[in-house]
């Protein structure tokens, strides 16, 4: 069954799936970090705060507003940009050298990356390959786009 | 040998009679049974983390009630067992806590341990084959990994040659340290590997390189080199790393990449974190970190913009030689740059160092703003 992006059903369903490869997941080590995600369409925004602590993601929500002083940093982009990575990454198993997280945030042109603290900031390059690897899990989902 | 134990126990008839007695009658001593420490039982506070160090904070075997002046301990006796008569004293050139402690420095051991990988298996290697590049491309990528594994050789000795400096009873950070060693270390290996898996060979070693990070390993304290290594040069190829992984040509370098990456923000986050933590309890030293980071700042300029690693950027970024790719180069490793520096800032600004943005104060800041300057003037924004 297909799930809706973006979505909290969408962030759950990779919750699940990274359950079941919570061997694979512990051999990447502790991931303790809680980031935002925003997906832009026409002008409105859907937000949704992801807290991951040691192995797992422990939690989801959507939320209406993003409060930087919350979160370690936020992945903010439009719809179509993260329609085009989860796509990418069904079609080839992972994301390929053009849709990881780093190559469309780095220069802000497609995702772009706030935070309140550099610190908090640098949270996501501490747990990158994990963070990179959760959002690979799309590759087992059927996701359709509002 | 500069130490010679102070008997020569295999001649020392009481010593081994002693032994020989124990071992034959089971006739015991038992005084070490008495030993007047502290009795407590630390359990896991989070049973899918493990027993961290964090746990073991407590009393006097804990990490916070350190003092200042650690005088009591000058030996290899672990943090809180009894010190008998006798120990020697192994010389700590640092004992003072301000001199190496950061917020959390417990966690990032934890976090370094956990978040260990391996450059020989983890690694698709065998993705390379039949990969083939530009020649210029495939020379400019070995070149970027024979700076990346010099760099990463001296970031390797420079904390090593710390660890018998520090006082054991700072074994949290000793442990953060010797972590860092094996991180730096496995470097090393990785773009070793990577450079000569393009097929050209190692390229040339960087004399402005070397000549600037030698710096790291000849700093005169553990916190002039934390701040030169861990927050300023590390801070800045933390940077380079994520504008590798951006250009990386093969999904092996971009691997390679994000997981390097995820080392050194951890030590950058460390070198955050003490500067922090002096800037808040030490307010006396501001201006002694002012002084750290004048030279910090000098040498990883040069470093950075090394013609070695600079060129390599410029031909990777535009993706070949011709003079449309130099100038599409040009632009994107000028905005990388900028971001480098950018960057460094903002962390001295958040750990309560905001002065520093200031020509004035920082030769690197006024280069900062003339290089935005330039590049807005060439009309690459940043």
């Amino acid at each position: 069954m297909a799930v809706s992006f973006p979505s909290t059903d969408y962030f759950e369903a990779l919750k699940a799936q990274m359950v079941a490869a919570q061997e694979h997941f512990s051999r990447l080590g502790f991931i303790d970090t809680t980031f935002a995600v925003s997906v832009a369409n026409n002008g409105k925004s859907h937000h949704y705060v992801l807290e991951f602590e040691v192995f797992e993601l422990k939690n989801v929500s959507e939320v209406p507003a993003i409060d930087l002083k919350k979160v370690d940093f936020s992945i903010e982009g439009d719809t179509k940009v993260w329609r085009e990575m989860i796509e990418n990454i069904k079609r080839n198993g992972q994301a390929d050298t053009h849709h990881d997280i780093n190559t469309l945030a780095h220069f802000g042109e497609q995702l772009k990356i706030k935070y309140d603290d550099p610190d908090g900031h640098d949270k996501l390059y501490r747990f990158m390959e994990s963070i990179q690897e959760f959002f690979d899990l799309s590759s087992k989902l059927e996701v359709s786009f509002n | 040998m500069a130490y010679l134990a102070t008997h020569d126990y295999l001649e020392d008839k009481n010593f081994v009679d002693k032994w020989l007695y124990t071992m034959r009658t089971g006739e015991m001593d038992l005084s070490w049974m008495n030993a007047k420490t502290e009795k407590i039982m630390p359990r896991p506070q989070n049973a899918r983390r493990g027993l961290t160090y964090r746990d073991l904070d407590v009393g006097s075997y804990g990490f916070t009630e350190v003092p200042e002046k650690v005088r009591d301990n000058r030996s290899y006796a672990p943090r809180g067992a009894e010190i008998p008569e006798g120990v020697p004293d192994a010389q700590p050139w640092v004992s003072r806590k301000s001199e190496l402690w950061a917020f959390n420095t417990e966690s990032y051991y934890e976090e370094a341990v956990s978040r260990q990988w391996n450059a020989t298996t983890d690694i698709p290697w065998d993705r390379l084959e039949g990969v083939e590049m530009p020649e210029a491309t495939g020379k400019a990528l070995s070149q970027l990994m024979t700076f990346l594994t010099e760099v990463e050789m001296i970031a390797t000795d420079t904390p090593a040659m710390w660890l018998p400096r520090l006082n054991p009873d700072f074994i949290e950070v000793k442990a953060f340290i010797a972590s860092q060693a094996m991180d730096e270390a496995r470097h090393a290996e990785v773009f070793r590997k990577r450079a000569l898996t393009t097929g050209w060979g190692l390229m040339a070693a960087s004399p402005m390189n070397e000549m600037a990070l030698k710096h790291l390993r000849d700093a005169d304290s553990f916190s002039e080199m934390s701040v030169a290594l861990h927050l300023v040069a590390e801070g800045n190829v933390l940077t380079m790393f994520r504008f590798s992984e951006y250009l990386s040509p093969t999904d092996v370098d971009k691997k390679i990449f994000r997981l390097v990456m995820q080392d050194e923000a951890r030590h950058v986050g460390y070198g955050m974190q003490h500067f922090k933590y002096v800037l808040e309890n030490f307010p006396e030293k501001r201006e002694v970190l002012h002084a750290h980071l004048d030279e910090a700042e000098n040498i990883s300029f040069a470093g950075a913009a090394a013609t070695e690693v600079t060129e390599s950027f410029i031909i990777l970024a535009g993706g070949g030689m011709k003079k449309e790719n130099i100038e599409e180069g040009i632009k994107v490793t000028t905005q990388f740059n900028l971001k480098q520096m950018h960057e460094h800032f903002e962390r001295l600004e958040k750990c309560g160092m905001p002065e520093r943005k200031d020509p004035k104060r920082s030769k690197l800041y006024a280069m900062f703003l003339q290089g935005k300057a330039d590049a807005e003037a060439h009309g690459i924004t940043f």
